[in-house]
């Protein structure tokens, strides 16, 4: 196995592909770092001081999250979309296979290796993106930020795996590459936009806002009827949301980005109180908020991980037995 | 190791049926088959007669649906990892990685085969030297011409020197010059004793090599055996061609060769006679000749080639050539 993996990690780091996908990441990255600090210099001149929302994190995690749940999917997807029908095309899965190998071999050797470039390509981008976030802006993070963004990486490595198990599937099941590229990009197309989309729609058609618009409201708790309105609207709201919340769960995106905020406490911190535990945008600072330990991070984000980790095996083992059942012709 | 096996390939009831999209296609139709040791086998019939999917069982790339079979004494579907350590199989439709020179396509080989890294760069120059490609060492796969790649794809076989090598239409792409140095190249390899199997739509290109036949047609063998038992055979059916010229009374002579009882049909020629006969019958024309007062200068007994052979089944199984 060691073999065939060492052989197409080569492979896959000295390709232009990968090439090209690790300079695009790290362009867009050190844009969003780049912008990160343009906002903090506004921000710095507009109120005479620099308001960081969470120290470190704040900044070069958001850029990280936001960054990685589109990098991530496309690495994955650029590696698994050829993994065997590549070689099935050009023949050299034929010379493979008539050499003392099974072909087990060939396919745990294919996700190890690109298990290893993923792990390379997201940690350089994230060292990249740390890098220049702590360089820009002149922040060293703490022991906690380090080893959340550890578990970040690993995160993502989980999620471009995610995405490489089934692109890496569509390569095994399809006859050609052009059909599995295509079919692995209308996928990702369709867990990163449509769903998102559908699943809005579906919210607010099941749960329409009923009542006036909130800023039309001058005082909202100076009476009885303003106060119920303004209930109405953030139960309305917290359905609309749970509605959402379900629909997109069927994506690993969805899945990851829960990981992301509860792992890098979703750069302003996690809510806890009377409606439970939320990742936050805004919560620092607010009552009954509270920074959560690593530890409690990970069993908020525990079901989500999961979720992830099933998928990436269930991918694995679907591709382990379609390839080994093939009939090689 | 091969003295000790009475065969290489031994095969019982071989079947192998495609299931696709709902259709069956029988590949392989119960083929029964013994291959001896250090001899050459062509493996011959048109495209899609079998041969390919009956290499890739022997290999073990694709399961047989029933039957069974062994390669040097290796069950095809329990040990067929053995197998592939001891077989070099040129696979017909392969391809090499074109990001990387020969060498390197060679050594990725070479670990796949668990060669000691000490041995490799010997082994890959020997067997590079061997095809003739030792002066494109430095040059990416990708560039290579299509001749080139199929001399790789032999190097590649040759790289873990195999007891058994089985070549998949081997000369396609080859040159005239690449054509003859790969029948060398086998004759080469059959005296140190390798079995090679050549695998064939293309009769004439190896046919003169091979010791032994199978002849193949919708998965069903049509015809096995060593060729000169099956050149033999023919005759016997067909008679021996005799073709002599000489001086003398030629009429006279063709009357007295009709009354021989091993004699079917004698044709009278301008300088000559020539005749078809049930058994080699040049001694007795040498010894009645000159009763007749004829001077034989020339005799030839024209044997029917491997080509006659195989044209006689292919027009027995309804096989259009060409």
């Amino acid at each position: 196995m060691f073999t065939v993996a060492s052989k197409e990690f080569s492979d896959i780091v000295r390709g232009k592909r990968f090439l090209i996908l690790v300079i695009v990441f790290g362009l867009v990255m050190a844009m969003a770092v780049a912008s990160v600090y343009l906002r903090v210099v506004q921000a710095a001149q507009q109120a005479g001081g620099i308001a960081m929302p969470r120290g470190f994190l704040g900044l070069a995690a958001y850029n990280l999250i936001t960054t990685m749940s589109y990098f991530a999917p496309i690495i994955g997807l650029a590696l698994g979309c050829d993994a065997i029908s590549g070689e099935r095309e050009k023949g050299t899965l034929k010379i493979t296979l008539a050499q003392p190998v099974f072909r087990d071999t060939v396919i745990n050797g294919k996700f190890l290796a690109a298990f290893m470039a993923i792990s390379l390509a997201i940690i350089i981008a994230s060292i990249a993106d740390i890098g220049g976030s702590v360089l820009t802006l002149g922040i060293t993070p703490t022991i906690d930020d380090i080893a959340r963004l550890l578990l970040f990486m690993l995160f993502s490595i989980l999620f471009a795996m995610t995405y490489y198990g089934l692109s890496a599937f569509l390569s095994t099941v399809s006859k050609r590459t052009t059909q599995s590229v295509i079919i692995s990009v209308m996928l990702w197309a369709v867990f990163t936009f449509v769903i998102p989309i559908i699943a809005t729609l579906v919210a607010f058609s099941l749960t329409p806002p009923s009542v006036r618009p909130f800023q039309n409201v001058t005082r909202p708790f100076q009476n009885a009827t303003s106060r119920q309105e303004y209930e109405r609207l953030i139960e309305a709201m917290r359905r609309q949301s749970a509605i959402i919340e379900t629909i997109q769960s069927v994506t690993p995106n969805y899945h990851f980005n829960r990981v992301a905020q509860y792992v890098l406490q979703a750069y302003a911190g996690i809510r806890i109180g009377a409606g439970g535990i939320g990742a936050g945008g805004v919560a620092q600072g607010q009552a009954g908020t509270r920074n959560v330990s690593i530890l409690e991070s990970l069993i908020f984000a525990w079901p989500n991980i999961l979720v992830l980790t099933v998928a990436t095996i269930i991918t694995f083992i679907a591709s382990y037995i379609v390839f080994i059942r093939q009939e090689i012709r | 190791m091969i003295l000790s096996l009475d065969y290489v390939i031994e095969t019982k009831e071989l079947t192998k049926i495609y299931r696709s999209e709902g259709k069956e296609v029988l590949a392989v139709d119960h083929l029964n088959l013994n291959v001896e040791g250090s001899s050459i086998l062509g493996l011959l019939g048109p495209n899609g007669a079998g041969k390919t999917t009956f290499i890739m069982m022997l290999t073990g790339l694709t399961l047989p649906t029933s039957g069974s079979a062994k390669v040097l004494g290796y069950d095809i579907v329990k040990e067929s990892k053995e197998i592939r350590k001891k077989v070099g199989l040129l696979p017909e439709g392969f391809g090499f990685y074109d990001h990387l020179t020969a060498p390197q396509n060679l050594e990725y080989i070479a670990a796949l085969n668990d060669i000691p890294k000490a041995e490799r760069a010997k082994r890959i120059d020997e067997a590079l030297s061997l095809v003739g490609l030792q002066d494109v060492k430095e040059r990416k796969v990708g560039g290579f011409s299509r001749g080139i790649k199929q001399r790789l794809g032999i190097a590649q076989a040759l790289l873990k020197n195999p007891e058994l090598l089985i070549f998949d239409e081997p000369t396609i792409g080859l040159d005239p010059e690449g054509a003859r140095a790969f029948k060398d190249l086998v004759i080469r390899l059959h005296k140190e004793g390798k079995t090679v199997i050549l695998s064939t739509h293309l009769l004439f290109e190896v046919g003169p090599l091979c010791h032994s036949v199978v002849v193949m047609n919708r998965g069903r063998a049509i015809v096995q055996g060593k060729v000169k038992d099956l050149v033999e055979k023919l005759m016997a059916e067909e008679g021996y061609r005799i073709r002599f010229e000489g001086k003398g009374n030629l009429e006279a002579f063709a009357e007295g060769l009709r009354k021989l009882k091993e004699v079917k049909e004698v044709r009278l020629e301008t300088n000559g006679i020539s005749l078809i006969a049930s058994g080699d019958i040049s001694v007795q024309i040498g010894r009645l000749a000159p009763t007749y007062g004829v001077e034989v200068s020339t005799l030839r007994v024209e044997e029917p080639t491997l080509e006659d052979l195989f044209m006689k089944y292919y027009r027995k199984e309804g096989i259009s050539i060409g």
